[in-house]
């Protein structure tokens, strides 16, 4: 994907203006609003690929926006920006099925990079041998409004993989035939950018380890929350993308 | 009753603490007593050997036994009974054996003052002395040891050699008892002087020990008073630290997120210049450039400006008080603030105002930060008005009034306006009455607001008489 359609929502005309800018140079189709009102109405007049919203703002804030795009847009991704470092909303909103959420100021280059990849609508790939556990997650996700599919095992992960639809992967490490480890060490070699989030139910500390050494690698013990995972994918975004 | 009494225990206590005082009186006397009966039994011997020198030739005259004797037996009988005694004082100082052994010491030169007068009536009388002498014990027991020796020795040198008491080799039968009778009733007086001194002694053993737990008692309760002031005093240091660290914690999340927006701003601004630099030729028809370099420099300003603001806050410069004529300050002040179109802003501070004693500075900025704060209170897109007024000054408090015609501050905002952080502006760190509120202080003065919502708002400084400061 090359150029997108852009919605900046941001209610200081400094923010918006300078976004609006240095998209437009990338080659991005850009929508301005000064609230989540007008941008609520400039998503009903024409659809965009992506949303980039500020969270705080007077009236409709950006995380509400959010919600109403989820209902309103299904499958929509939204980027929010904020200047807080702690916030309860942040938390909400990437338990919600935002992309990610960016920290002001960020870098402009991370900026187009994460939008380029939001636009792109890209889905989470969960590798569980168990199906009721693979399914569950990924009907989870679904709820939270995270993109998923689910495969049973290492081979199948690889096979879905080609497709490129898939920029987080979430494994169980102990599986039979090939293991947690295996796997990642796999996807890593296909070249592909992956982020890589690792689960286990079992103490598993030589595994961990093993998948931990091959880098840039979220781990997270069963019993996990769907909201906590959501949380994670969302900050993976945000991050892996920074590198790739 | 004193509250002493009152708790439990304290009867205990009290006669416990009363008859250690009561003792220690006692022995402080009986000491004092001991050693001044030491002090007469060396006088006594003194005397006993010019009385054998002078008086016992012509006392005895004529009887059986020479001077000679006299002078040995005053020497050396009088020796003894002064050195046992004193031994006894300076060994055994306020014991019940020195005080009988003084007692019987004495009597005993009683009867040897009497024997080497030759039994003279008037060193009879020794005795009636030695008798009160001892009374100074206040101890009555003594007095019975020294009348028995007394009665024991008439009776012997009475019987067996007469002249040494009575100066007669036949004196009558009825005198021991006639003695005796002069000696018990000077006893039963002093026995009596005896036991009321006891009894006073007691009584006020007993009061000393009243004060003196009372006083004990204030002791402690200013003490654990003293404690508990300590602990309060200690509590409210560490709940300041505390409170220091929570407001440095909001201050730095408060200030953080205020530069983050321009901040980024500035960035953005600044990666799309950098991709236009790279292209030059493109530039000139780029009306994007002078924008953004305007932006740039605007936000950074905004940057500078929270971030001198904060700096504000936190310096504690003390003020230095100067003569400062009020008008100009207040023309230079609005000169500060940038002019909004269809808002006037008018210096009615009178000429002839007494000068004031300011921080020329610091005041300056409490004047730019209420006519701003006025100024933005002025709804967008309407006339409106801004006034400085002052009165008073010289002797009298002087009074300086910011005026609007605003918007007004509605009820529920205005108690925490002076309150650092809190603001209702979009682009605002909260400090700016905060550090308004805190200069006017240190002035010594008042800084007061009446507001109207709708109507407009009326800041109050109100500063004590310039006398009043110099005096």
């Amino acid at each position: 994907m090359s150029a997108a359609r852009v919605l900046v929502v941001d209610d200081e005309e400094s923010m918006r203006i300078t976004l609006a800018a240095n998209l437009e140079l990338e080659g991005h189709e850009v929508v301005e609003a000064a609230s989540g009102e007008e941008a609520l109405r400039k998503v009903r007049e024409r659809p965009v690929d992506v949303v980039l919203a500020d969270i705080r703002m007077p009236g409709l804030h950006g995380v509400e926006l959010h919600r109403h795009l989820r209902r309103e847009q299904p499958g929509l991704p939204v980027v929010l920006m904020t200047a807080f470092a702690q916030e309860s909303l942040v938390e909400d909103a990437l338990a919600e099925g935002v992309f990610t959420v960016m920290h002001k100021p960020f870098d402009v280059a991370h900026l187009l990079r994460t939008l380029r990849h939001a636009a792109s609508v890209p889905e989470v790939l969960v590798v569980d041998d168990s199906e009721d556990v693979a399914e569950a997650t990924v009907e989870g996700l679904r709820l939270c409004g995270v993109r998923a599919q689910a495969v049973y095992d290492g081979d199948m992960a690889l096979e879905r993989m080609g497709s490129g639809k898939i920029d987080v992967c979430v494994v169980d490490l102990v599986m039979p035939g090939v293991t947690g480890p295996q796997v990642v060490e796999r996807l890593r070699g296909a070249g592909q950018p992956v982020a890589i989030i690792a689960v286990s139910g079992h103490d598993v500390p030589e595994m961990m380890r093993q998948v931990a050494a091959l880098g840039d690698v979220a781990c997270m013990r069963k019993p996990i929350s769907i909201r906590e995972l959501a949380q994670v994918i969302a900050r993976t975004r945000g991050r892996a993308l920074a590198r790739s | 009753m004193s509250p002493v009494v009152a708790e439990p225990g304290a009867a205990e206590q009290l006669e416990e603490r009363a008859s250690r005082l009561f003792s220690q009186h006692q022995q402080e006397v009986w000491r004092r007593v001991d050693r001044l009966l030491a002090w007469l039994m060396a006088g006594q011997w003194l005397v006993a050997i010019a009385l054998a020198l002078l008086f016992s030739p012509y006392g005895w005259e004529g009887k059986a036994r020479g001077g000679e004797w006299h002078l040995h037996a005053a020497v050396f009988l009088g020796g003894a009974l002064s050195v046992i005694p004193i031994a006894l004082v300076w060994r055994r100082p306020g014991t019940l054996l020195t005080r009988h052994g003084v007692a019987v010491c004495q009597l005993l030169w009683s009867a040897l003052l009497i024997h080497l007068t030759g039994g003279r009536i008037e060193t009879h009388f020794h005795i009636l002395g030695s008798l009160t002498f001892l009374a100074f014990y206040r101890d009555w027991p003594v007095l019975l040891t020294a009348s028995g020796v007394a009665v024991v020795d008439h009776s012997l040198r009475g019987a067996l050699w007469p002249e040494s008491v009575y100066g007669t080799p036949s004196p009558e039968w009825w005198l021991l008892l006639e003695h005796t009778v002069w000696m018990g009733f000077l006893d039963g007086v002093l026995i009596l002087s005896c036991r009321d001194a006891v009894r006073e002694m007691r009584e006020m053993a007993r009061r000393r020990a009243v004060a003196e737990l009372a006083s004990e008692c204030e002791h402690q309760k200013t003490r654990a008073l003293d404690h508990a002031l300590t602990e309060l005093k200690s509590a409210q240091e560490h709940l300041i630290r505390v409170e220091k660290l929570a407001a440095v914690g909001q201050l730095a999340a408060s200030v953080g997120h205020e530069l983050r927006n321009p901040l980024a701003a500035v960035r953005n601004a600044h990666a799309y210049l950098s991709k236009r630099l790279a292209r030059p030729e493109e530039l000139a028809g780029d009306a994007r450039v002078p924008q953004f370099l305007a932006l740039m420099d605007r936000e950074l300003n905004s940057c500078a400006r929270i971030i001198s603001e904060l700096l504000d806050f936190a310096r504690e410069s003390p003020v230095s008080l100067q003569p400062c004529p009020l008008r100009p300050l207040v023309e230079e002040a609005m000169g500060m603030v940038p002019a909004r179109e269809a808002v006037r802003v008018l210096n009615q501070v009178p000429e002839e105002l007494p000068v004031p004693l300011l921080d020329r500075e610091q005041f300056r900025q409490v004047l730019i930060n209420l006519v701003q704060n006025a100024v933005e209170a002025i709804p967008a897109g309407r006339a409106g008005e801004v006034v400085v007024r002052a009165e008073g000054g010289g002797g009298e408090p002087l009074r300086v009034r910011v005026e609007d015609d605003g918007g007004g501050i509605p009820a529920n905002v205005l108690p925490r306006i002076f309150e650092p952080l809190f603001t209702t502006k979009k682009e605002g760190t909260g400090l700016g009455l905060a550090i308004v509120a805190t200069r006017v202080q240190r002035h010594g003065g008042t800084l007061q607001v009446k507001s109207e919502p709708g109507r407009g708002s009326e800041f109050l400084i109100q500063l004590p008489p310039a006398t009043a400061r110099a005096a």
